[in-house]
């Protein structure tokens, strides 16, 4: 019997066996379908990959249609991917890390230091990339150490959007503001007429960091330095605006897009947003107006400049870069960054296409200033330091809006931190 | 009669040994012949997936990585440096005490709860079926809409919670912007998402338990308390174990309730091993690797620990 | 009178659970305008169809591939896990402490990290953006967990009747087809039923293998109204809810099915 058991017993083992064999076999050959081609530029040489943040957009959308179109014009057929935006970061490392990039890399502003600094990118010199025309403020945010990687397809920057309604009701005349004092005058006048005064978003992430630095730097603070007067009077700016009502408790958690649905309610006399929501300002069915971000002493602050690069990842093939480069210049030529702009709702990154956007939307002129006046938030030569003083920075606000710490200790324990990570 | 109870309770829950038959070595080889062919799907599974993952973040977390050398490759070697600087990091104590805090009241909770609801939904009643199959709807949410709902419900100004506390003249509170509360409110959106899973394992459970065992235990005139904790418990042992160990895995390596609620803040009120850990290596533009990696490892070797504990109680019981 | 009773309790718990997920159907109708109005509103009453207008344009697709994509990873999950439950319960394999420990450290890997680690190895294999690659990473979120399951449920099967089966003359794979299996059809379903609930809900996974893929999930289509500056609060909350109606139809059929309950009866033979 213990023979026979164990005939048995072998058979199974091999029966198992080979089940697992066959597992193993269905791993590697079962997921070789035709629609898994990678997505870089392994495929075939007449096939280019473009990766975009804008996940929203679809084979419908107008901007799929540019880049398909851009890829008949050049003679290449276009695979595009869109990605969540905090991802792509990663995404494109990983890529890189194993050899296969995308030809064409469409990624926000502030990682393109870091991207540089990996190694990942071309500069606009190798790729041949005529960056003149771009204005220079938001140029800079794609350099590092001299060198150019990339050219913007278009900016977005924060201005303060106001509600007409509110401010009459409280007797404030927008025009009337123009530095911090005549603004919290404004938002205690909103309060004592019974409504709510600003919205901003002081989320703990790079978000509310694009939101804390037009009055940081509107102070006339500098990032080398968190904890000099002016970045801690910023920075009390905000707290006191909490703590006498002027402000809600929220924005601590609040994205952009929750401190918009604040405004949205209509209860609110400003909010602090970008250019992205000029579309949803006409749907909420009251009327608004925008102003720049006041200076602490007088005249416009400069605000960050939001939005994405065009850039070429290094190749081992440097003979895709020729096709690559005249797939950018389809992309951000004058007609084409138009049409990109007007449906992502950013302003162009050049004078011509900016006095064209002017000429046909005259709302968009406040706009095409803030941009003029706004700043690379990596600009200054800060590049990959810059990340590493934006996270003390957040979680300093973060630390003194609630109620942690005082804005003094607040940031001198940011400033601490951030000069420990950039030494 | 309770002992007797007891006895006859513990028969279903006694392991099969097969070394009773008292059979020779070949037979005992050729045993674990089989029984290994039985593993080898998931033995083969498990390297062809795991390893190379465990082994990244080893690897990461043992050399200094910058985004250059993550890409180029060429990272020093730099032994335990990536540790001792997660050890010397302020945030360090903090987020492990949150971390034993967040985890252990939020299994204590989940697994009571779950347990509660599991009793009383195997008294079949009208409906017990579909309403259990409700109670897993949280579940089929995807995480980034039931986190955001919650956040959404304790808002500080337009939360539904507070207006609700308001009617009671209670509050505001200030649920996800106070370092004080916000560590109370991810662990509350955490055991509302946990109690599904507590409630099915022990429901399952349950259904194992012939039901003659309790006909017996009714016989002896036991009650319905002195039944739960002399009869249901003790069967319930080997499920309640790997539903409580399994639970806690799942809650030390949540991150993403946490970080969509709070994003571990504010000023690090409710940052845990695991949001710090997905902080530094993915929560920033510019990626720390190998701290990241180290602060991951660190969960592995706890979640070891309770591992070892597991693994030595069921020793003790298959004895 | 009592029962009714248990079943209005029932009804009230199971509303109290629900309150979030009722929050999320009340803002998937709200307008933009309410969405933070203060206090909030309990009810739609002026609510918008916009969100489901959005979804049901655009989602549908996206619900059968997640549906075959659940499907699949709770076929390989019961395949591989069930086999080495029954191993590490039953036959005492040498190193079976080893075993269930590296599946409990297995379970630790943060998904971030096995996800990238997947990315890595897939680009290279050319099988990004796949269904099945996908079905294969989801898997592993379950396996561990299945190996565990079916070890803790197995291992209190009643030795008589390994040893009835043994007597019969069935070998170890015939004892596992037709004894084992069957008696623990409660572990199968709880097995199947949390596979597919985490590959459905997965999104980790599906956004670093498949974001770029014609057959993408349900979590994926949710990112069309997450753009990069701007989230469509509705018509997300909106997908969430179309999302789940099938899936939750799908529990209910599958827990009358575990109600039912045989393992007591076959116990008995």
């Amino acid at each position: 019997m213990t023979s026979w058991n164990a005939t048995r017993r072998r058979t199974h083992t091999g029966a198992a066996i080979a089940l697992s064999a066959c597992l193993a076999a269905a791993c590697s050959t079962g997921t070789g379908s035709p629609t898994g081609s990678g997505s870089g530029s392994s495929g075939s040489s007449g096939t280019y990959a473009i990766w975009d943040p804008y996940p929203q957009f679809d084979d419908s959308a107008d901007w799929v249609k540019l880049l398909q179109k851009c890829g008949t014009d050049v003679g290449v057929t276009i695979k595009r991917t869109g990605y969540d935006t905090t991802d792509l970061t990663n995404k494109a490392l990983l890529a890189a890390q194993q050899g296969n990039s995308p030809d064409v890399l469409i990624v926000d502003n502030p990682v393109v230091s870091t991207l540089a600094d990996a190694g990942v990118l071309t500069t606009t010199d190798e790729m041949k990339i005529d960056t003149s025309a771009v204005e220079p403020n938001l140029l800079a945010a794609g350099q590092l150490d001299g060198k150019t990687y990339g050219i913007p397809i278009g900016a977005n920057t924060l201005a303060l959007y106001y509600n007409k309604a509110v401010l009459t009701t409280a007797g404030v005349d927008p025009a009337e503001i123009k530095d911090w004092t005549s603004l919290t005058a404004a938002l205690a006048k909103v309060k004592a007429a019974g409504k709510k005064g600003i919205t901003f978003s002081a989320i703990g992430t790079e978000e509310g960091s694009f939101q804390f630095l037009p009055w940081f730097w509107g102070a006339g603070a500098n990032l080398t330095q968190l904890d000099s007067a002016q970045g801690v009077s910023a920075l009390q700016l905000w707290t006191d605006w909490l703590k006498n009502g002027y402000a809600p408790n929220s924005v601590i958690n609040n994205t952009q897009t929750t401190s918009w649905q604040e405004f949205a309610t209509g209860q609110f006399a400003f909010a602090e947003n970008g250019t992205w929501q000029l579309a949803n300002a006409k749907k909420t069915g009251f009327e608004y107006g925008i102003i720049p971000i006041p200076s602490s002493s007088g005249g416009t602050a400069p605000a960050p400049t939001g939005g994405e690069f065009v850039t070429a990842p290094v190749q081992t093939d440097t003979g895709r870069y020729a096709t690559s480069q005249k797939l950018i210049a389809c992309l951000t030529n004058a007609d084409n960054a138009y049409t990109t702009d007007t449906t992502l709702s950013y302003i162009a990154a050049t004078d011509t296409v900016q006095a064209k956007q002017v000429a046909d939307n005259s709302e968009l002129k406040v706009w095409v200033e803030a941009v003029k006046a706004a700043k690379g938030r990596t600009s200054d030569n800060l590049g990959t330091k810059y990340p590493k003083i934006s996270e003390p920075m957040w979680t300093g606000f973060q630390a003194a809006l609630s109620g942690a710490k005082s804005p003094q200790d607040a940031f001198g324990a940011a400033q601490a931190t951030a000069a420990a990570a950039t030494k | 009669m309770a002992p007797h109870v007891t006895t006859r309770a513990s028969v279903p829950a006694m392991p099969e040994t097969e070394a009773g038959f008292g059979r020779t070595s070949r037979a005992r080889s050729s045993g674990q012949w089989t029984a290994w062919a039985f593993l080898a799907p998931v033995v083969v599974y498990l390297i062809a997936f795991y390893a190379y993952p465990l082994y990244r973040n080893l690897d990461l977390s043992l050399h200094r990585y910058t985004v250059r050398s993550f890409v180029q490759g060429g990272a020093p070697f730099s032994g335990l440096d990536n540790y001792r600087t997660v050890f010397d990091s302020p945030t360090f104590w903090p987020a492990l005490t949150h971390t034993a805090v967040f985890t252990g009241v939020s299994l204590v909770f989940q697994f009571s709860i779950g347990m509660a609801l599991a009793i009383f939904f195997h008294q079949h009643f009208r409906l017990s079926a579909t309403l259990r199959a409700l109670f897993l709807v949280p579940w089929l949410l995807p995480l980034i809409v039931s986190a955001s709902t919650w956040s959404w419900m304790l808002n500080s100004d337009s939360g539904i919670v507070n207006t609700a506390l308001g009617v009671f003249g209670i509050g505001p509170v200030n649920w996800l912007t106070s370092p004080d509360w916000s560590l109370a409110s991810v662990t509350i959106a955490n055991i509302w998402i946990g109690i599904p899973f507590n409630l099915v394992l022990l429901y399952s459970g349950l259904q194992s338990i012939p039901s003659e065992i309790y006909e017996a235990a009714a016989l002896d005139g036991a009650t319905h308390w002195s039944r739960f904790w002399r009869v249901t418990f003790p069967l319930l042992r080997p499920v309640s174990a790997i539903t409580l160990l399994l639970g806690l895995i799942y809650t030390l390596k949540v991150f993403d309730i946490i970080w969509i609620m709070t994003r571990g803040g504010p000023a690090d009120g409710s940052t845990t091993l695991a949001t710090w850990s997905y902080r530094l290596g993915f929560g920033n533009l510019l990626p720390s690797f190998g701290p990241g990696a180290a602060v991951g490892n660190l969960l592995i070797i706890l979640a070891m620990v309770f591992g070892l504990l597991y693994i030595r109680m069921q020793r003790r019981t298959l004895r | 009178m009592k029962r009714s009773l248990k079943t209005a309790v029932g009804v009230g718990l199971t509303a109290i659970m629900l309150f979030p997920v009722y929050w999320m159907i009340n803002v998937s109708f709200t307008k933009d305008t309410d969405m933070r109005a203060d206090p909030p509103h309990l009810f739609p009453l002026h609510g918008t169809f916009d969100g489901y207008r959005a979804v049901l344009d655009q989602q549908l697709p996206f619900l059968g591939n997640s549906l075959l994509i659940g499907l699949g990873t709770v076929a390989l999950t019961v395949i591989v896990s069930a086999p080495a439950g029954y191993s590490l319960a039953k036959l005492r394999p040498r190193g079976a402490g080893t075993l269930s420990f590296v599946l409990l450290v297995a379970q630790m890997i943060p998904g971030v990290i096995m996800a990238m680690g997947f990315y890595a190895i897939y680009l290279k294999l050319g099988v990004l953006n796949s269904s099945a690659g996908l079905v294969l990473a989801d898997s592993t979120i379950a396996v561990p967990f299945g190996v565990l399951i079916f070890t803790a449920f197995m291992s209190g099967i009643p030795a008589e009747l390994v040893a009835a089966a043994k007597i019969d003359g069935a070998g170890a794979f015939r004892t596992f087809w037709s004894v084992i299996l069957p008696v623990s059809r409660n572990a199968v379903v709880t097995v199947s039923l949390f596979a597919f609930l985490w590959a459905w809900s997965d999104f980790v996974f599906a956004t670093t293998l498949d974001g770029g893929g014609a057959q993408q999930p349900i979590t994926l289509g949710i990112y069309r109204y997450i753009g990069n500056n701007n989230q469509e609060w509705n018509a997300i909350m909106a997908t969430a809810v179309v999302a789940s109606i099938p899936a939750t139809l799908l529990l209910i059929v599958a827990q009358r099915y575990v109600a039912a309950g045989v393992t007591a009866g076959a116990v008995k033979d």
